[in-house]
């Protein structure tokens, strides 16, 4: 396998709220190798989102990394950063949460930049696609042009003012906008010329998100995180857009960190998969050691209630239960997953470390890494309380009963498994 | 071409707006006491004079006649005779409109430039000191009469501290030297635009300084409510637009941190603060009648307050209805523009 790229060691990622302490990303462990897809999958509140924006440095107030490492791969970045912070820095590897924020920004756009759910609203409403994409593409002209990387892109108020007047002041120049252009055509936008001067609310939502990912190309970064590229989109625009990017990764070999909570999505793009539950990645591996060779439940689980056209007219299986609070007040220190686990033991009352399961590098967070299923170590039914697994139950029941053979119940019947 | 028809189309509602302003000006007039004619002319006037106003004015014809007059000179562009000051009531809006005009815009550029910034400091530091110190400012500012925040000004900058204010010349109870208004004219001392000419002309920028010295203290007052509004406007508004994705989706891409804010946040920002602008411009021209009163400014205000204390009916109608007709402008001014500063808003 080729060299690991990113590498994230123990990540936690609070937020301070009113209602207390939510612990959205624990202690969270993962590697990307330089190249590939990594995926990561959970269902919605499982800490994914905040787990890309820990990435990139965008976790805002009240939200705060707490712990953890995320080391980047970068012989250059490592260079000018060992000086003023030689403790972040390992080999070519940087810690990125040892170094300052405008250390951080410079990466923004250059070494990660991002793709978001909902492209109609990660566009500024009042500015021309064109001019957005020709920002990005000048922060990295920008980048270049100054010697060193941590420096990163400054530009002043003052600027900012002169720039009302004096055309030579403005950030964006005109080979940006030229470039910009190329990068709509590049990711198949047709009539670019034309279409750069449009508005976000003039494209449709297939369009936008090929011209967000045009935007997150313009600084030939390294990393691209997508945080559900396709879920805001039509089905076949979907299938449109992940060739789009299996395509542009194939020709620039960048590396893909793709957050999503469709299955389908993840078997048809990923090399490697995290399955995140609670702000934890449970179960880690590469594509078949997650889908075929699984060890953790809810892994099992989620890849059950994948609807199945050879199961036309069955029920669809959800996992029983609701996804836990993430306030920690109301974290008990057990497994995150036994009130809604098939196989809850006595020792799943421990919080499970993360064990070596069956493949190489193969993780989960389980302790049926380590054992078999011993039902006479079974936890009694409602153990955790009255109410919660017999209330997912009767919930599920009525449900699975309407959904029809044609599978026009499915839409009804969707929650994180489509 | 689509502007043109939003331009005649939005035209066409101001005349509508308009003419329900006149219909209402003269149903007062018709309705309040006493006989129009006596009330044009004041007391003490003579009995054929009174006579002779009321058929040089119609006043003897049935009232739907008197309407169909009235209407028909103000569609002549007539606005009048002024009985009490034995002048045309459209020189005497006209003569007073600059006045009001510099007051209503310097009021409006001294908002904007405190507010915005202020607006922005708050909401880009929110929860800190400086944000708590705008807030207090902008309460402060929202709450404070005009003509209790003018008198104050008087009297502190004005009377303690001797920095002079407008007054009229000749009048033995203002301490302060300059008078502004020369008061058998009725004109001002100096104009914006006389002093202008002034720097351009001869190079002296004397006359600015006068200017500028008499627009102070009335422009803050008439100012200070506005500032305050804006200021609110502008933190909410900007902190609204800080929660959006896209800002956080700007930042991705590694923008400077001035870019994110003033080029992407403010400027959208912005966009509904022209409207505001735009309509408070009518409470600006309200507030004006009281900041010229307090002031002793010569604008519309002022006029309208004097006309009013003599029952000088057709000036007052003339006052208003030209407020009335520059309301209406403005805001078909702003929401042209509105369509110009957000591309999502089409004239359709």
């Amino acid at each position: 396998m080729s060299e690991d790229l990113l590498r994230i060691t123990g990540l936690s990622t609070r937020f301070f709220t009113d209602e207390g302490q939510v612990n959205a990303v624990s202690d969270l462990d993962a590697t990307v190798e330089r190249g590939e897809v990594f995926g990561i999958v959970g269902e919605s509140g499982s800490g994914k989102s905040v787990t890309a924006l820990s990435i990139m440095d965008l976790v805002e107030s009240p939200g705060e990394i707490t712990a953890g490492s995320i080391e980047y791969r970068n012989a250059d970045l490592a260079a000018d950063v060992r000086e003023d912070h030689p403790e972040a820095v390992d080999g070519e590897f940087v810690d990125l949460l040892g170094v300052t924020s405008s250390v951080r920004r410079s990466l923004r756009g250059t070494a990660f930049s991002m793709i978001f759910q909902d492209p109609e609203s990660s566009f500024n409403p009042t500015l021309t696609i064109g001019e957005q994409i020709a920002e990005a593409v000048e922060v990295q002209r920008r980048a270049s042009a100054t010697p060193r990387l941590s420096r990163g892109v400054e530009y002043s108020f003052a600027s900012l003012m002169a720039s009302t007047v004096l055309g030579s002041k403005k950030f964006v120049t005109a080979e940006s906008r030229e470039r910009a252009i190329e990068l709509l055509e590049l990711v198949g936008i047709p009539d670019p010329v034309k279409r750069a001067e449009e508005y976000p609310h003039e494209y449709s939502g297939g369009m936008l998100q090929r011209a967000m990912i045009a935007q997150a190309l313009a600084g030939e970064p390294d990393v691209l995180v997508a945080d559900e590229p396709t879920t805001a989109l039509d089905v076949t625009i979907q299938a449109q857009i992940l060739d789009l990017l299996a395509d542009l990764q194939e020709e620039t070999g960048m590396t893909i960190l793709l957050i999503t909570h469709n299955l389908g999505v993840i078997a048809r793009m990923c090399d490697r998969v995290g399955v995140m539950y609670a702000g934890e990645i449970v179960e880690r591996g590469t594509l078949a050691d997650v889908f075929d060779d699984h060890v953790h439940p809810y892994t099992e689980g989620l890849l059950g209630s994948v609807p199945d056209l050879e199961r036309v007219g069955d029920r669809l299986r959800p996992i029983p239960g609701n996804v836990p609070s993430l306030l920690d007040d109301e974290m008990d220190d057990r497994c995150y997953f036994a009130d809604r686990c098939p196989k809850a033991m006595d020792a799943c009352l421990d919080h499970p470390p993360s064990y070596d399961a069956r493949g190489e590098e193969h993780a989960a967070r389980c302790v049926l890494a380590e054992m078999d299923y011993d039902e006479s170590r079974a936890l009694p039914e409602g153990y955790f309380g009255e109410g919660e697994r017999p209330a997912a139950d009767r919930e599920a029941e009525p449900h699975g009963a309407e959904i029809e053979p044609d599978g026009a119940g499915g839409t009804r019947e969707r929650g994180e498994n489509e | 071409m689509s502007m043109l028809k939003f331009l005649l189309r939005r035209t066409l509602q101001g005349v509508f707006v308009i003419w329900g302003v006149v219909t209402v000006l003269f149903g007062l007039r018709a309705v309040s006491p006493g006989d129009p004619a006596s009330l044009m002319l004041g007391q003490g006037a003579t009995q054929e004079l009174v006579e002779r106003v009321r058929e040089v004015e119609g006043l003897n014809e049935p009232i739907y006649v008197q309407y169909a007059d009235y209407l028909g000179s103000l569609v002549r562009g007539d606005l009048g005779y002024s009985w009490r000051s034995e002048r045309e009531v459209e020189m005497m809006v006209l003569e007073r409109v600059p006045a009001t005009i510099e007051l209503a815009v310097a009021a409006t550029v001294i908002a904007l430039l405190i507010a915005v910034p202020l607006g922005v400091v708050s909401a880009t530091r929110r929860g800190t000191a400086s944000d708590y110190g705008a807030t207090l400012f902008s309460l402060l500012g929202i709450s404070t009469p005009n003509f209790w925040l003018g008198l104050m000004l008087i009297l502190v900058l004005g009377v303690w501290y001797g920095i002079p204010y407008p007054s009229l010349s000749g009048s033995g109870s203002v301490p302060i030297g300059v008078g502004f208004v020369d008061l058998p004219t009725g004109r001002r001392a100096v104009g914006f635009g006389e002093a202008l000419m002034a720097i351009v002309q001869e190079g002296s920028f004397g006359e600015m300084g006068l200017w500028l010295k008499h627009i102070t203290l009335p422009a803050i007052t008439l100012g200070t409510y506005f500032t305050a509004l804006i200021t609110r406007l502008t933190r909410s508004g900007m902190i609204d637009e800080f929660g959006k994705p896209y800002v956080t989706a700007t930042q991705s891409k590694g923008l400077p941190g001035v870019l994110v804010r003033y080029k992407h946040v403010l400027r959208n920002t912005m966009i509904p603060i022209i409207t505001v602008l735009g309509l408070q411009m009518g409470t600006l021209m309200g507030g004006a009648v009281i900041t010229e009163t307090v002031f002793n400014w010569p604008g519309l205000g002022l006029r309208l307050i004097d006309a009013l204390g003599v029952r000088d009916w057709p000036l007052m109608q003339g006052i208003i209805l030209f407020i009335a007709i520059m309301f209406v402008t403005i805001n078909i001014v702003v929401d042209a523009l509105y369509t110009y500063l957000d591309p999502q808003v089409s004239v359709e």
